[in-house]
């Protein structure tokens, strides 16, 4: 392999229309960048060497992306990593994510970026509170919480159709229902299913969302524990991550179908749970092509398939694309089937659709 | 004032942590005399009269920091022995003089006032913090000082830059390879090409958890300190992200 920094010089400044920011996913996915960075006459670093050099790193762009439309349309910008541990995502070490958040919206607003998506933790973090973000006058900041809602649910629909289940008959279980992805999916599968289960930690904030899906008439069971429910659900979507995955796929109705749309996503298919059907959701691709340089290519978005990235990261590059700079997600719940369907539509206008199923084990295919 | 008590030399049955002291010493020692040379030296190609007289005076000041260290060394009872002439820093200083033979002054700067001065900068903050009692305080007080020596030389370097980006880049990245090669070396977690040259006895790095450091932290926090000059004078991340993936482990 050629080394992908060789042809990297430092040189005047490009074009930047948008920013991703994010975060390793885990140390392997950290250390596979790294190894990437060093170049094929470099031995790769050893886990120990990676997790005491990571946390030194300030935010800084890793690379720059290039997205094409399917149009003329044509966006340049940077991937920017806020280098957060991966072992450090928890509650304990919110106000020094926050520090390193900002760091990289500081870093995303210097480089000239217009349109800025807050990826993975980035978004739970800032969580519509943008007055947290620097200020710049020409930089708007999305969670893109609302395509990744988009491709969640199409997927769910997808796979149901595949499988020739009726959406109308099937108990829908949404772990993580109260965030600001799982209340979207809620919002816009309730009315489809015969009955929605919604599990989180919170359970005012359960209460109040049962309240509204029950004044439009839906079936709502709500529970702070896999084992509160009165039936075992056949569509699950886990919009949260779980400690235990096998709690879970042990609650739940043996031949279910389960969207893994937690980050980062730690479901997996395993002999117990040979019947159930799992993917990863909220993820698309972009048809008209990613690039990146230095060429991270299958290793920053390490998926089966090509051209395969997050919803969240790619509601700002969709925006870019159609020239709409603007906060389209701003977090807290605020996602409505209304705002999924026009950013679907945005997207698809780029060639941005759902992407191939696929989870930990590689691409889903029929059962 | 200070009482007699406290102004009489520890001796290492005080302070049982003192050879690490004298060790860690060394290295500060030996970088501040280097530097003390390197100013001097600069001020030999300088030909703005004004600019000459800066770099002695900063030859002066580094002098005075090895000798506040070697009396804080005194202090806790230990004598601290210098090397200008060990391996890792024979072969920055020679890359040093190499720049002064070209009269190359930018390229003296981004030696000293970026990457020395990243590591001098931060280890010293990170010595300060859990150095005891009036060696702390040492290690602060010049910490301090080299941040007005960096700030300084980055008004220069980044007029610099912003005039010739990519003729700039170029130059740091030749000097990345020489100079940050050779300190990222100095501060692995072992010396794998043997013996510094400066530490007394075997090498220090292994007992620097009895003083709650570690090579990694001095490292980690050197390298970002690093970084973050390189983000102020301008370069892109990825680039200098790159650099630094690349350094010896």
């Amino acid at each position: 392999m050629d080394c992908p920094v060789a042809r990297i010089a430092p040189s005047a400044a490009p074009q930047v229309d948008f920013a991703l920011v994010g975060h390793p996913e885990s140390w392997s996915a950290a250390a596979e960048v790294f190894s990437a960075l060093r170049g094929p006459e470099h031995t790769p670093l050893p886990d120990d060497e990676i997790r005491d050099i990571l946390p030194w790193i300030p935010p800084r762009a890793v690379c720059r992306v290039a997205a094409k439309s399917i149009g003329d349309a044509e966006a340049h910008g940077l991937y920017i990593d806020s280098f957060i541990s991966p072992d450090r995502l928890d509650a304990a070490c919110v106000r020094e994510n926050l520090t390193r958040v900002r760091a990289a919206a500081a870093y995303a607003i210097k480089a000239g970026a217009k349109m800025v998506s807050l990826g993975g933790f980035s978004s739970i973090l800032i969580e519509g509170n943008f007055d947290q973000l620097p200020p710049g006058h020409r930089t708007v900041f999305t969670t893109g919480n609302t395509l990744t809602v988009a491709f969640i649910v199409q997927g769910l629909e997808k796979m149901c159709a595949q499988q020739g289940r009726n959406l109308r008959q099937s108990t829908l279980l949404v772990v993580g229902a109260t965030g600001d992805v799982g209340s979207g999916c809620v919002r816009c599968l309730a009315g489809k299913v015969r009955r929605v289960q919604l599990i989180a930690r919170n359970v005012e904030r359960l209460r109040r969302l049962a309240v509204e899906l029950e004044s439009e008439g839906i079936d709502v069971e709500i529970g702070t524990d896999l084992g509160d429910f009165s039936e075992k659900a056949g569509l699950v979507i886990c919009a949260a991550s779980l400690t235990s995955s096998s709690l879970l796929l042990s609650s739940i109705a043996p031949d279910a179908i389960v969207c893994d749309a937690g980050y980062p996503k730690n479901l997996s298919p395993d002999a117990t749970t040979s019947r159930a059907t799992i993917f990863f959701g909220g993820l698309g691709q972009i048809t008209g092509g990613l690039t990146f340089d230095p060429d991270l290519r299958g290793i920053l978005n390490h998926h089966p398939f090509p051209d395969v990235a997050h919803g969240c990261l790619l509601e700002g590059i969709a925006l870019t694309l159609e020239g709409r700079f603007e906060s389209f997600s701003r977090g807290r719940g605020a996602i409505t089937p209304k705002l999924v369907e026009e950013i679907e539509m945005i997207a698809a206008r780029h060639g941005i659709y759902l992407a191939p199923f696929f989870n930990g084990a590689g691409p889903v295919t029929l059962q | 004032m200070e009482s007699l008590m406290e102004m009489k030399p520890l001796t290492e049955c005080d302070f049982p942590t003192a050879p690490i002291w004298q060790d860690v010493l060394a290295q500060a020692v030996t970088g501040e005399l280097v530097a003390a040379m390197n100013y001097a030296a600069l001020a030999g190609i300088c030909d703005d009269p004004q600019e000459a007289e800066e770099a002695w005076e900063h030859a002066a000041i580094e002098r005075a920091h090895a000798a506040a260290f070697t009396a804080a060394g005194r202090k806790i009872g230990v004598d601290v022995v210098s090397n200008a002439d060990g391996k890792h820093w024979k072969r920055v200083r020679e890359a040093f003089m190499r720049c002064v033979a070209e009269h190359d002054v930018i390229g003296c700067l981004i030696v000293q006032e970026i990457m020395l001065e990243s590591f001098a900068l931060a280890s010293y903050s990170r010595v300060a913090i859990v150095a005891p009692g009036s060696l702390g305080k040492v290690f602060g007080a010049i910490a301090a000082d080299e941040q007005e020596h960096a700030d300084h030389a980055m008004c220069i370097l980044k007029a610099e830059r912003d005039a010739s980006p990519q003729v700039f880049d170029d130059k740091l990245h030749r000097l990345h390879l020489e100079v940050m090669t050779t300190l990222a070396a100095m501060l692995t977690k072992e010396c794998k090409d043997g013996h510094c040259e400066v530490c007394q006895s075997s090498c220090v790095k292994p007992s620097l958890f009895e003083v709650n450091l570690s090579a990694a932290l001095l490292r980690g926090a050197s390298l970002q300190q690093y970084m973050k000059m390189l983000d102020a004078l301008g370069l892109p991340g990825e680039v200098t992200l790159a650099w630094i993936a690349q350094l010896p482990v």
